[in-house]
Parts: C-alpha cells; sequence; structure tokens
C-alpha cells in the first residue's frame, strides 16, 4: 500500500521536473574541479520504465495477479506522447501485445540508453577525472563516458549501449550517445527506436541528492522530430547502499531457452 | 661530422651558451634485440640493405649504419616506445614494399604494417611515399622513398615533449635541430609527439638502445654529469672486446643511449649486458588522481599474460627445461596465439606492439616451487566431481558453466587472460575503484573506504578495498559458490593486490584462501600492460549473442533421441 502511494506521489513529481528549477548553487556537492559531484548510487522513482507515456494502469500476466500489472503514471515524455512516424507507432503496438516475451529486459539483455537509468534497480555513477563510468545494476551494464576525447569519435561497432561523449555545460553534464544496434527496447510498453538513435543526454543536480536526468533522442527511422524525456533520480542514502549483482542471465534462461529443455514438447 | 661549440653557440646566442656541452659524438651503433643473432642475420641480409661485418657474428652494415643484434628472450616491439622505429631509404619503395609483401608472414617473413585502407604505402612520388614493416622480432621497421642506394635513413624518436626532446639533444650531446628534429653526427632522428601519450622505455624492447660514440669519452661523459644528465660510467663492461668502456645515459622517455669509447668493438655476454643497462633505468614514481589517491586508471590488457600455466610445469619443476628455456616457450606460445587471433579478430596489424609477451613460467608465485598446495579431501572431491559435470548431456542451460551461459567466469578466472577480450578498465572516483573486465562484460565495484559488508552472497563475492601505499588491496569474500574455481567457492576468502610497477606496467597478485579445498593459502601474479589508445572495451554482448547455448542443447536433445533409439544391430 505504500509502495503505490509513494510510487503515485513521485510520478507527480516527475511531470513537473521540467519546469522545476530550484538550483541552488552553494548546494551542490562539487568534485575536486569545481564540476557538481555526481558521484553516488542513484534510482528514478518514476514509472517510465513500465510505459514512458501517460498510462492508466494495467493488467498483465493473468497467472501473478497484481505482481504482473503496471501502476499508473504520468508520463515523462515532454508534449505527452512520443512523436512516432505511423508504422512505427504500429510496431509499438506489436511490441505491446509480446512485450512478456519480446522486451528485451525479459531476456536481460542490455538496456541501451536511455532506459539503463529509468529502471527500477539503482546505478552507480563514478566520476574520475577523464572519464565518467555508469555501472548498471541490471545485466551487468555498464558505459563509459569519455570526457577526455575533444573530437567525438564513431563508434567502432553499434552495441546495445552505444558509445558516449561527455562535456560540462555549467553545471549540467552532457553526453552525446551514438553507435546504438537498434536492438533495445525503451521500456515494458514496446517503445521502441532504430540504429539511427542519437541520444543527448543531461544530468543536472537541482540538490545534493535529487538530480533531473533530460534526454533527447532523434532517430529519423522511427520518429517524426526529436524528443526528450524527463524525470528525476534520487540518491541513495542508506548507508549501506550498494550495486548488487543482478546477473539476470539465469532466470531468462526458461524464456530462451526452455524449448530445448530435455522434455520440452518436441524434444 | 663533429660538432665545435663555436658553432652550437652561434645557433643559440647567449641563451643556452652556459648549458652547451661539447659533447662531440656521433651514433655508433643500434642495438636491437633478436632470439637468434643468425636468424635475424639472414632476415636483414635477405630484406634490407644489410651485410654481414665478418668475424663479428652479432654486427650487421646496413647502409651505411652498424647494427649490433642481441640474442634475448624478451622481446617486445618497438612501437609504442620512445624509438618507436628505424628508417631505411629505398629509390621506388612501392616496389620494395610489395616484394616484402610477396615474402609472406609465415616463419621469420614479413610482417607488413598496412595503412588503414589496407595500402602498403602512403604519400606521394614528391612528399613522402613510405611504408611500414616489421622484422619478426618487433622492430618496427619505415621505408622511405629517397634517390640513390637502398641506406640507412633515420632513427625515429616519440616523445611526451617533442620540443623539450630536441632542446636535451642539442644541449647535452650537441646535435644540430632540424625541423622537429635533431641531426647528430650526420644521423638525422625525427622527433615527434607519441600519439598515445608517454610512450614506453625501450627498456627490453626491440629497439634496445643508441651506441654513440665519442673521442675522449672521459671528458664528454665528465661534461653531461656537470650538466645534470644521469649517468653511469665510464665503465668497463663485462666482456667488452678490447676492454673498450662505455657510459650509460638516463635521456627524456627513457631511450636507452650509451656512449662508447673509439676503442669499442663489441660485446659478448649480452646478459650481463642487460643487467648492466638497468642500472640507468629511471625509478618510476606512481602517478597519484587529483584528488590524491594512487591513480591506476586506464585502459588495460591482459593479452601479455595470455598462456602462463597456473603451476610451474614438470620439466622446469625437474630441471630438464631451465627457467630461460620455459620463458622462451612461454613467450613463443602467447606470441603465436595472441597475434594470431588479434590480426584476425581486431584488425589491429596497425600498431599491435605495445606489449612484450610474458617470460613467466607459471601464475602461481606462492608456494615458492609453484605448485598449487595440497588439496583436502573435500577438495580432490569437488575436483573429480567438477570433471563429471563436463561429461554430462546437458539436460538445461544449468548443466553448462557459468562462462558458457555467460553469466561469469567467477573468481579469481574474471581476472586471467585468455585469446581474447583481454581488456581491462580502471575508473576511479573519490573513494571507489571500478575493475571492469571485457570477458562478459563484468565490472565490480569496489569501496576503498570503510563500508561494512552486507552479507549478500554473490557470483563474484563482495569486494572491499583499501590503499596500502601505492598498492590497492582488495578483500573478497561472501561467494555464491557456484562459480567455483576448482572447487573453492563459498568458503574462499581472495586478496587482490594491484600496484603500478612503471607506467605501462599493472602487476595484479592475488592470494586464495579456502582451508576446505587447499591445506594452505597460494598466490598468484600476471602482468597487465597499458594499451590506452589502441584498445577499448567493445562491448562483448555476450548473452546476447549467445548462439553457442542453443546449439549446445539441441546438439544435446539430438544425442539424447540417438541413445534412446533402439539399435539397429
Amino acid at each position: 500500500m505504500g509502495v503505490w502511494l509513494a510510487l503515485a506521489l513521485l510520478a507527480g513529481c516527475a511531470a513537473t521536473a521540467p519546469t522545476t528549477n530550484t538550483s541552488n548553487d552553494d548546494a551542490l556537492p562539487r568534485a575536486w574541479d569545481g564540476n557538481p559531484d555526481l558521484n553516488g548510487i542513484w534510482q528514478t522513482l518514476s514509472t517510465a520504465n513500465w510505459n514512458l507515456e501517460s498510462h492508466t494502469s494495467y493488467g498483465g500476466l493473468a497467472e501473478i495477479g497484481v505482481l504482473g500489472a503496471t501502476p499508473p503514471g504520468i508520463g515523462v515524455v515532454e508534449g505527452g506522447e512520443i512523436p512516432y512516424t505511423a508504422s512505427a507507432r504500429k510496431k509499438q503496438q506489436e511490441n505491446f501485445k509480446n512485450r512478456y516475451t519480446q522486451d528485451t529486459e525479459a531476456k536481460c539483455y542490455l538496456p541501451g540508453i536511455p532506459r539503463a537509468h529509468y529502471m527500477p534497480y539503482p546505478f552507480q555513477i563514478l566520476q574520475g577525472d577523464r572519464k565518467v563510468m555508469m555501472v548498471y545494476g541490471f545485466a551487468e551494464a555498464n558505459r563509459t563516458v569519455h570526457m577526455d576525447k575533444a573530437n567525438p569519435e564513431p563508434a567502432p561497432i553499434d552495441s546495445w549501449m552505444g558509445r558516449s561523449h561527455g562535456r560540462w555545460d555549467g553545471d549540467t553534464l552532457v553526453v552525446q550517445a551514438h553507435g546504438f544496434n537498434g536492438e533495445a527496447w525503451l521500456d515494458r510498453a514496446g517503445n521502441h527506436h532504430s540504429w539511427a538513435l542519437e541520444v543527448e543526454e543531461r544530468f543536472t543536480l537541482i540538490d545534493k541528492n535529487v538530480m533531473r536526468y533530460e534526454a533527447t533522442l532523434t532517430d529519423e527511422e522511427v520518429y517524426t522530430r526529436p524528443w526528450t524525456i524527463s524525470m528525476l533520480l534520487y540518491r541513495h542514502l542508506e548507508p549501506n547502499a550498494e550495486v548488487l549483482e543482478f546477473k539476470c542471465v539465469e532466470h531468462s534462461e526458461e524464456l530462451l531457452y526452455g524449448h530445448l529443455r530435455r522434455g520440452a514438447p518436441g524434444t | 661530422m663533429k660538432k665545435s661549440l663555436l658553432k652550437l653557440g652561434t645557433l643559440f646566442g647567449g641563451l643556452m651558451g652556459a648549458m652547451v656541452v661539447q659533447a662531440n659524438v656521433e651514433v655508433h651503433h643500434i642495438v636491437l634485440a633478436v632470439s637468434q643473432a643468425d636468424t635475424a642475420k639472414s632476415w636483414y641480409t635477405r630484406h634490407l640493405p644489410c651485410e654481414e661485418v665478418a668475424e663479428r657474428p652479432e654486427r650487421l652494415l646496413c647502409g651505411g649504419m652498424q647494427i649490433e643484434l642481441e640474442a634475448r628472450q624478451s622481446i617486445g616491439g618497438s612501437q609504442g616506445t620512445s624509438v618507436n622505429h628505424i628508417g631505411f631509404s629505398y629509390p621506388d619503395v612501392a616496389a620494395k614494399m610489395q616484394s616484402l609483401a610477396d615474402v609472406g608472414v609465415g616463419g621469420a617473413g614479413v610482417r607488413l604494417q598496412r595503412f588503414p585502407g589496407g595500402e602498403l604505402v602512403e604519400g606521394d612520388e614528391e612528399h613522402g611515399l613510405h611504408g611500414f614493416i616489421f622484422d619478426p622480432w618487433g622492430t618496427r621497421i619505415e621505408l622511405v622513398q629517397a634517390e640513390g642506394e637502398p641506406a640507412f635513413h633515420h632513427i625515429h624518436l616519440a616523445s611526451v615533449d617533442p620540443s623539450a626532446t630536441q632542446s636535451w639533444y642539442v644541449e647535452h650531446l650537441g646535435a644540430e635541430p632540424q625541423g622537429t628534429g635533431v641531426e647528430l653526427g650526420g644521423t638525422p632522428f625525427m622527433i615527434e609527439a607519441n600519439s598515445e601519450g608517454r610512450p614506453a622505455a625501450t627498456k627490453e624492447r626491440a629497439i634496445d638502445h643508441i651506441a654513440l660514440v665519442a673521442d675522449d669519452l672521459d671528458a664528454v661523459s665528465s661534461d653531461l654529469a656537470d650538466s645534470g644528465v644521469q649517468l653511469r660510467g665510464p665503465t668497463v663492461p663485462a666482456n667488452a672486446r678490447g676492454g673498450a668502456e662505455r657510459t650509460l645515459l638516463a635521456s627524456p622517455d627513457g631511450v636507452r643511449i650509451a656512449i662508447v669509447s673509439e676503442a669499442w668493438d663489441g660485446i659478448g655476454d649480452t646478459q650481463t649486458q642487460a643487467a648492466e643497462m638497468a642500472q640507468t633505468d629511471v625509478p618510476f614514481d606512481p602517478p597519484r588522481t587529483p584528488w590524491g589517491e594512487p591513480d591506476l586508471q586506464g585502459m588495460w590488457s591482459g593479452n601479455v599474460s595470455h598462456g602462463i600455466p597456473l603451476e610451474r610445469p614438470d620439466d622446469v619443476a625437474t630441471g630438464e627445461l631451465t627457467e630461460e628455456q620455459a620463458a622462451a616457450r612461454r613467450e613463443q606460445g602467447t606470441l603465436a596465439s595472441i597475434w594470431g587471433y588479434e590480426r584476425e579478430w581486431r584488425d589491429t596489424t596497425l600498431g599491435y606492439d605495445k606489449f612484450q609477451a610474458s617470460r613467466q613460467v607459471s601464475i602461481i608465485i606462492d608456494p615458492p616451487n609453484g605448485k598449487l598446495p595440497e588439496t583436502t579431501t573435500v577438495g580432490a572431491e569437488a575436483a573429480a566431481a567438477a570433471a563429471m559435470r563436463r561429461l554430462v548431456v546437458a539436460a538445461g542451460p544449468e548443466d553448462l558453466s557459468s562462462w558458457v551461459r555467460c553469466i561469469t567466469r567467477g573468481m579469481p578466472t574474471m581476472m586471467m587472460s585468455g585469446v581474447y577480450n583481454n581488456g581491462l578498465q580502471i575508473q576511479q572516483s573519490p573513494g571507489y575503484v571500478a575493475v571492469q573486465k571485457e570477458m562478459i562484460h563484468e565490472t565490480r565495484l569496489i569501496p576503498t573506504t570503510e563500508k561494512p559488508r552486507n552479507g549478500i552472497k554473490q557470483w563474484l563475492g563482495s569486494s572491499r578495498g583499501y590503499w596500502e601505499g601505492d598498492t590497492l588491496v582488495v578483500q573478497i569474500k561472501d561467494f555464491n559458490g557456484r562459480a567455483a574455481y576448482r572447487g573453492a567457492g563459498d568458503n574462499m576468502t581472495m586478496t587482490e593486490r594491484y600496484r603500478l610497477v612503471d607506467e605501462n606496467t599493472l602487476e595484479y597478485q592475488f592470494t586464495i584462501d579456502d582451508p576446505t579445498i587447499w591445506k594452505a593459502p597460494w598466490t598468484g601474479m600476471f602482468h597487465f600492460k597499458r594499451h590506452e589508445d589502441q584498445y577499448e572495451l567493445v562491448e562483448y554482448a555476450c548473452h546476447e549473442g549467445n548462439y553457442g547455448m542453443t546449439n549446445i542443447l539441441s546438439a544435446a536433445r539430438t544425442k539424447d533421441r540417438e541413445l534412446n533409439e533402439p539399435s539397429g544391430d
């Protein structure tokens, strides 16, 4: 009961985040070089991972009752809807129907960018002097943001997590990410992108324990214009907080390989 | 070609007058490390403008430059070091490169270093047509276009600060500035910024050192010492023919330079030579992060340590093979497998030689005999059970190893080198070190400040670290035991020690203590080499592309059917 109430309240916070500008410079923790100190363990309280767009609650797999249901949420998409082309919207709707077997999260596949930041699991930022590394509990995902390369280099090969270059724009860490393979879903509702995706992310501390996370997605293959999501990330303050292993592969094996198990129909 | 003080004084005026040393030196020879001098002599006389020198088995005369070959069992490429390559000129470089390409890479062949589009040569006829090859022992050689007979052309220095390096050669050795480089006694030295930051020292690399000659070695040595150059000598090296003297210098970026007297006539025992040379290597001062912790950050590769056996081989333990012979065998194995694989998969023939193969005979350094301690009964049973499991026809994924399943290789295997995916990225933030391995793409987050353990069992346990001087010490406990190492898992305590040995070498030590499996703890050690710009962790999406799992299980079901079918006999 308390959990759902908290989620509902925080979904409300997420929606107002884009217009909140309460940054108080003096209150921000600073790193050795004077930039805001983003080091720590962070997690969203939005429902973005269930569905980026506004949604009422809906049920899931009957066998697990409410455990499979999607809580309601005020969307994190600026302007309300993702500006899909008609065929891309149709694909999202197809994905939605097949979400229990086709969502890349269900398969324990790398979550991609921006999804890694709004999954319901903590991630840690290690802000060094040359790179910023983000380590996610889910699927051993990680990314390295190169702060030390003046000219963004092309990705050596398309990948799930892409290639990221960062810079400071005032007190905001701006990350340009590209080089995606286009396979990762954006949420459990089948929202998607293609290999052509380019993401510009903005990480802005609004006080020492809350960070605004914004991501603008440009992908001419599936969207009619660039669009932006915005939400808040909260610092884990528990003294024993840490990003634990969530090596989810073994929990995906029945889904992926169950048909090849001894005794399965047809074997 | 010797310089006069007057001439240098004219060039630099009063600015540097007080600093200038009348070195009166010129290049005498270049020392290349090879595994066997006679094979190297045939290679150089066949492929480059080199002739043998009568009664001098180690010496070649190559288009006007003397080259001395030293037999060493440890060779690392010259690329990535401060003497990046040497150059020879040919009137038709394209034709020469093509003829070298026709030789092939097999045996003591010619390794080509193609340009990114696959071309053998780059540039145009008028402006520096050139190409690169390697000798089989790692010396990088540039061929440049120039009129006339094929000849020695230049020495290429890679520097962290080219103008400082140029000044050093001018001030201390009396070289003449030429563009960004210098000319020293008629030999051109190109000096360029190293594309990968600080170059590695030439120590134990294929181009080992440059030897200059002085008409008055005592005077030159004394002048150099007065001008602040760290040096050793003049001394008579052991086994120097004719008892000739030599002075060794510490120079920018770790270029080994020797100055020999005019009586110099080569040296016999190269092992002695190597030990003497090491004495001028500048002590290493480990870098710090801006917030004051030892800085281990960077892109490291374990390629150097691939193939080191865990235990000391029996033929070494019994004395049948000397350690030197065993090291040579190891080195050959590493070079063959890594170069073969990486050439095929990473397309890194362009500049892949920043490391030298490890000469380590075994990973285990304690017990000192290089062997695992005696196992307990439980340990022996665990080993037997593990062997049995490998024979099972898998009913499902859980019958296969956690590596095949793309879950983890477990500890300490996670850190160990294989034939591919040996990248190791270390990232630090105040109070944290992240250790990320390319294989599987696993990251361990290590707090280096007091942080109580949470007691949750994990595949890789939970890591807690602290700094002991410049060494990162990490203690790992709370393993779930499901990726056990030779039976050691839930009762295992592992202690890691990470330490920079030099700018480009990370020493990794680990101690395994599991009294249920072994009667005593044991310690292993191997190295990672810095591989900053040539290497990056290309995402190894192991699970996402695990077609192997599907194939193994479907083959297993076929096997089931074969076993269940009634025999046709």
